[in-house]
């Protein structure tokens, strides 16, 4: 595996405060569990759920083949009924799904979340942004790792930020910061 | 230790330390012990145990009262519960890691062979899917 470099985040930190010490934090993570992300939250009383949806790239929907992805994302999102969560890191995944991936991906995933859902994404401050194809995790409160993927995730068609507001249904653009690649990084808030 | 040529399906019950470097199928139960998965160990098996160390390749889910390491060539499909839980690089790991300290007791209830092994690493996240036939 590469070796992981790290990136500060101003946004981080806010996944995190509306956790107190002690209380159980519920994480749906999309990508490979990465050691340093299972070491951080080994601080917290979590329960971690890893889903790669990246190794199943490309993932197309259109009019011929939704009923079938929905199928097959609900039960790639099987989780026990009562799960909510709390923080979702879906890091650059919506850079790789067409506008009804993204829908169907939501729809499947909205019964977990609650009110005050958090929500961790990368996207793009114009979509001529070089494609930087990295695994993701979190180092420290405020510290990102990430690794270059040895093979880049087919796919990349990233969307403008308001096309992403739009897509993004089941949640609202809380803040975002303009990272030096030209990057956004965002935070979610659910919107139920 | 159980050989790397050596098979067993069913339960495996005791109260010693084991190391498997061969293929066992069915129930892993070793309360108070550490259970070592060898680089040749080739298990689907729901695992209850004091330590968990994977170097080989797990199917089934995992409960330590203690830790759990995966190791750099440990490849598990599963569910983990417990209040440790280790990576090391290069590990593959597909499923859920639950380490609430205060809900572990209550899962620590002894593994029978009438449970299902890998129940909960089927239903659970499907990081296999095969999406690319949509």
């Amino acid at each position: 595996m590469q070796k992981s470099s790290r990136q500060l985040s101003k946004l981080l930190p806010s996944l995190f405060k509306h956790i107190d010490e002690g209380e159980l934090v519920t994480v749906f993570h999309v990508g490979p569990a990465l050691p340093e992300t299972v070491d951080f939250f080994s601080n917290y009383r979590c329960k971690l759920h890893f889903v790669d949806l990246f190794s199943a790239l490309p993932i197309v929907c259109n009019e011929d083949t939704t009923a079938l992805l929905e199928q097959q994302l609900a039960q790639a999102l099987t989780f026990p009924s009562d799960t909510r969560f709390d923080v979702c890191l879906f890091w650059d995944l919506f850079n790789y799904l067409n506008s009804d991936t993204i829908g169907v991906l939501l729809t499947a995933l909205r019964p977990h979340l609650k009110d005050n859902s958090l929500a961790h994404a990368f996207s793009v401050h114009n979509l001529k942004t070089r494609h930087n194809s990295h695994l993701y995790g979190i180092q420290q409160l405020d510290v990102l790792s990430f690794r270059h993927r040895l093979a880049a995730p087919p796919g990349y068609a990233p969307h403008s930020q308001n096309q992403l507001k739009q897509l993004l249904h089941c949640f609202k653009l809380e803040r975002s910061v303009l990272l030096a690649d030209s990057r956004l990084e965002l935070l979610l808030h659910a919107s139920l | 230790m159980i050989g790397p040529s050596i098979i067993i399906k069913g339960e495996v019950t005791g109260d010693e330390d084991i190391l498997i470097e061969g293929r066992v199928e069915g129930v892993i139960n070793l309360n108070g012990n550490q259970v070592s998965i060898g680089e040749s160990g080739d298990v689907s098996a729901d695992i209850q145990a004091n330590v968990i160390k994977i170097d080989g390749t797990v199917t089934g889910d995992i409960c330590a009262s203690e830790k759990v390491v995966i190791s750099k060539s440990g490849n598990v499909s599963g569910n983990i519960v417990a209040p440790r839980v280790m990576l090391e690089d290069g590990a593959i790991f597909k499923g859920s890691i639950d380490m609430d300290p205060a809900g572990i007791a209550s899962k620590e209830a002894p593994l029978t062979s009438q449970q299902p092994a890998n129940s909960a690493a089927t239903h659970m996240t499907s990081p296999g899917l095969d999406l690319k036939s949509v």
